[in-house]
């Protein structure tokens, strides 16, 4: 029998600024029903209220003709609703089973001791149901590669309950950090969940992902429902448009300019505690790609080049400099680096966009701090790389994640960088915004600008990039000139290079 | 919400001055007293407007009130053995600054915890101020009259005289000030304490500012120890002990005020506003100083709790 949620006329403004404006939205059983909006559309609103992280101005909910009250976390687990959320909020120092039942009450023998065997079997289990067996739970969470992580995370949703089961599933951005070996694997779950009469919504900025997976969508824009249907009536195209109100053409700007024939990076046989065999040149004005699956070294390649761990052989000339010591250094000598991380390991979250963007450069500024003179300049950086907020005084923590991803590009613009470190630019980041980014990317590389882009997002890599470096475990496993290269191609090079 | 946090504090203070003012009528709110107050307070106001440089970070330095105690009987030691007074100034001054240093090495270099750090340091200061003084209180003609006239010294504006002690503690407030909220360097520190792991990545220096600003706490204490052993005239191995919470107290009452409840010196002053004028007003109404204790220890938890319950909201 198929069972109905209704969330009907949801409506939440923060200080007086709306971000949801009565949406009203159906779930069915055993479908699922993707949510798209772009960064700040509303969507991790409308998650945080669902999962009653935070109250609504007016929010109500029928399951079938029953109402459900949503006032906080706990309402939401007994309501049988379950979040799978797009951070890694994995505790590194106790078991892989631990963290997978970590919300739930460890079974126990007579009620004192804990029954080890029972916890490790129930953890195998969920993640048996997500088809994954590489994984032994009685190991530490820290060990983990970040896309082993994300699947862990998930699992964690699916622990077998011995009430009723769970009948709503909301999966926010799950796929941002896995490879599509791992996404295959995760939709398969979800196959399985929907087959068990559960609804499902899901939250993603893959757009063809969505288009295979999902049953009904709903599009949200400024905090607004756009547009609620079954996704057979809608087309690519049409879905971008109600995402963004404009019509987008080609997503990846071409280079207008050549190359030049001037080293600017040159990796000889360098070999780090997680890298070996790297080698490759980098012009003036090229895009290098760095792809492979996830925890592959691609960011400890970038890491090096900032300055962050050393290498213990080989050479490497670098802006006619050796590597970099620290990050202080490689910034003073024109390299820019935008992390993997933006909220841990890019921004002050609670400070001001001002003070974040001019944050590498504030030697520039003498000795006296002149917020003036740094506002003027923040203004300018922020309009050049479209930042929407309400000036240079916000606080980073109140923006979008597409914007705060524009801070940190303005903060790299900030010193007219020759050199580029981009890991993982667009990951969490709107259509619309992405594609300012690439044109950003493909302006500062048409200005002679070196660029290193490392990503899990193989189509990005292939429309933006020149050269394509593949890494395996930490190893160079092929350098390819794009040309003419496939998507398939590329994937069978990453995925051969890890059979060897 | 907000509002009545940043401003609570602020109210609170008001409130604390109307009530003396109606109890004490005759003593509380006259120039002599209020004076008095800053001069009784400028030991505390130096040590807390220091210490907000580390806190400034999310680190802080337990071993303030025992370097402050080191540093007394380190210049008294020196004048004990007919040293002049700047050579037993300039040596204190130096014994506060690298021992802060040594914090910051310590915190920032070898990675260990500020907590344990500094609660190591604490004891390894007061030991050595207990070595050095045998124990005993250095006092009478071993002090030079010029070093203890400083504090009964002031400078007369129209009709009131402005204690030196108030003086300095003005002086570094405004050092601290400027320091945290005019310079690059203040920028940088505030940056470390937003976002420890993207401010290095970001290219700033965190290992070296972090050993800096201990140092400069570190010096604080040692000035502090001085104005109170030229105050009293005599340097005890354990005169400095009740800064440390008062001035920790201090900050955090200070942070209940600030947008995103950061420390900011000007409201670490306020801080030590309250706990003074508590302090003063409750001795003139013969309040015993253990119930001061314990007030001070309950304001301290609920500006505490007030920060963290408007950031658990967001």
């Amino acid at each position: 029998m198929m069972h109905k949620l209704t969330l009907n006329n949801v409506s939440k403004a923060f200080n007086g600024v709306p971000a949801l404006n009565d949406v009203s939205i159906t779930l069915l059983s055993g479908r699922t029903h993707a949510l798209m909006g772009e960064n700040g559309a509303g969507k991790s609103t409308l998650i945080k209220l669902l999962a009653g992280v935070i109250n609504a101005d007016s929010m109500s909910i029928f399951r079938d003709k029953e109402p459900v009250r949503i006032t906080n976390t706990i309402d939401a687990t007994s309501a049988g609703f379950r979040f799978i959320h797009q951070e890694l909020n994995l505790v590194p120092e106790i078991s892989i089973a631990e963290n997978i039942l970590l919300s739930k009450h460890l079974p126990t023998l007579f009620g004192i001791k804990i029954d080890w065997a029972t916890v490790y079997r129930r953890a195998e289990l969920a993640l048996e149901f997500l088809g994954v067996t590489h994984i032994n739970v009685k190991s530490q969470a820290g060990v983990l590669t970040s896309g082993d992580k994300m699947l862990v995370m998930i699992a964690s949703a699916f622990v077998a309950e011995q009430e009723a089961s769970p009948y709503l599933y909301v999966f926010d951005e799950p796929t941002a950090a896995l490879t599509d070996q791992e996404s295959a694997m995760l939709f398969s779950a979800m196959t399985k969940l929907k087959e068990k009469g559960a609804a499902l919504l899901y939250v993603s900025h893959r757009i063809d992902e969505i288009m295979k997976f999902c049953d009904d969508i709903s599009i949200l824009r400024d905090g607004v429902l756009v547009k609620s249907t079954e996704i057979k009536n809608l087309k690519k195209a049409e879905i971008i448009k109600f995402m963004t109100g404009r019509e987008l053409k080609d997503s990846y700007p071409p280079r207008t300019a050549s190359m030049s024939s001037k080293n600017t990076v040159s990796l000889r046989n360098i070999e780090t505690d997680y890298l070996t065999g790297i080698n490759f040149d980098l012009k003036a004005g090229e895009i290098l790609g760095v792809a492979g699956l996830a925890g592959s070294g691609q960011s400890s390649l970038l890491k090096l080049l900032v300055g962050v761990g050393k290498a213990l052989s080989g050479d490497a000339t670098v802006l006619e400099n050796s590597l970099a010591k620290s990050p202080h250094e490689a910034w003073s000598k024109g390299i820019a680096f935008i992390p993997r991380e933006r909220r841990s390991e890019g921004l002050c979250l609670e400070m001001n966009v001002r003070e974040n963007v001019v944050l590498s450069h504030l030697k520039s500024y003498g000795f006296h701090a002149k917020p003036k003179l740094e506002r003027s300049d923040v203004e300018m950086l922020a309009r050049q790389v479209k930042v929407k907020y309400n000036g240079s005084q916000q606080p980073v923590f109140e923006l979008s994640g597409g914007n705060q991803q524009k801070v940190l590009f303005a903060r790299a613009l900030k010193g007219a960088p020759e050199l580029l470190l981009l890991d993982q630019p667009t990951r969490g980041v709107d259509i619309g915004a992405k594609y300012e980014i690439y044109t950003l990317v493909r302006e500062l590389s048409d200005n002679g600008c070196s660029i290193i882009i490392s990503s899990s997002d193989l189509p990005e890599i292939l429309g933006m990039c020149d050269r394509i470096l593949i890494l395996s475990d930490g190893r160079q496993t092929g350098l390819l000139e794009k040309c003419s290269l496939t998507s398939g191609d590329l994937l069978t090079n990453i995925y051969s290079s890890d059979l060897r | 919400m907000q509002k009545l946090r940043q401003s609570g504090t602020l109210i609170g203070f008001v409130l604390i001055i109307a009530f003396f003012s109606f109890q004490l009528p005759d003593t509380f709110l006259t120039a002599r007293n209020l004076l008095n107050i800053s001069q009784q307070l400028s030991m505390l106001a130096v040590v807390a407007a220091t210490m907000t440089i580390v806190m400034v970070m999310n680190d802080f330095d337990l071993s303030v009130g025992s370097m402050a105690s080191l540093s007394g009987i380190v210049a008294a030691s020196l004048f004990v053995n007919e040293y002049s007074i700047w050579a037993g100034i300039g040596a204190a001054l130096l014994v506060g600054l690298v021992g802060g240093l040594f914090n910051g090495i310590l915190v920032s270099v070898i990675g260990i915890l500020p907590f344990v750090a500094t609660l190591g340091t604490l004891t390894v200061f007061s030991g050595a101020a207990f070595l050095l003084s045998d124990g005993k209180t250095i006092f009478g003609r071993d002090i030079p009259k010029s070093f203890s006239d400083f504090s009964r010294g002031g400078i007369e504006v129209g009709s009131i005289n402005i204690p030196m002690l108030t003086i300095t503690a003005g002086f570094v407030i405004f050092i601290c000030w400027y320091i945290l909220e005019q310079t690059n360097f203040g920028r940088r520190l505030y940056a470390i304490g937003g976002n420890r792991e993207a401010s290095y990545l970001a290219g700033i220096k965190v290992v070296k500012l972090r050993m800096f600003a201990f140092a400069l706490t570190g010096l604080g204490a040692a000035i502090a120890g001085l104005m109170y052993a030229s105050r009293v005239a005599s340097a005890n191995p354990t005169q400095g002990a009740g800064l440390m919470l008062d001035a920790i107290a201090a900050v955090f009452l200070g942070m209940t005020m600030s947008k995103q409840s950061e420390p900011r010196v000007i409201f670490t002053l306020i801080g030590v506003l309250v706990l003074g004028v508590l302090d003063n007003g409750m001795t003139q109404m013969r309040v015993d100083s253990y119930v001061r204790e314990i007030l001070v220890g309950l304001i301290v938890i609920a500006a505490v709790a007030v920060s963290s319950i408007s950031k658990a909201n967001r």
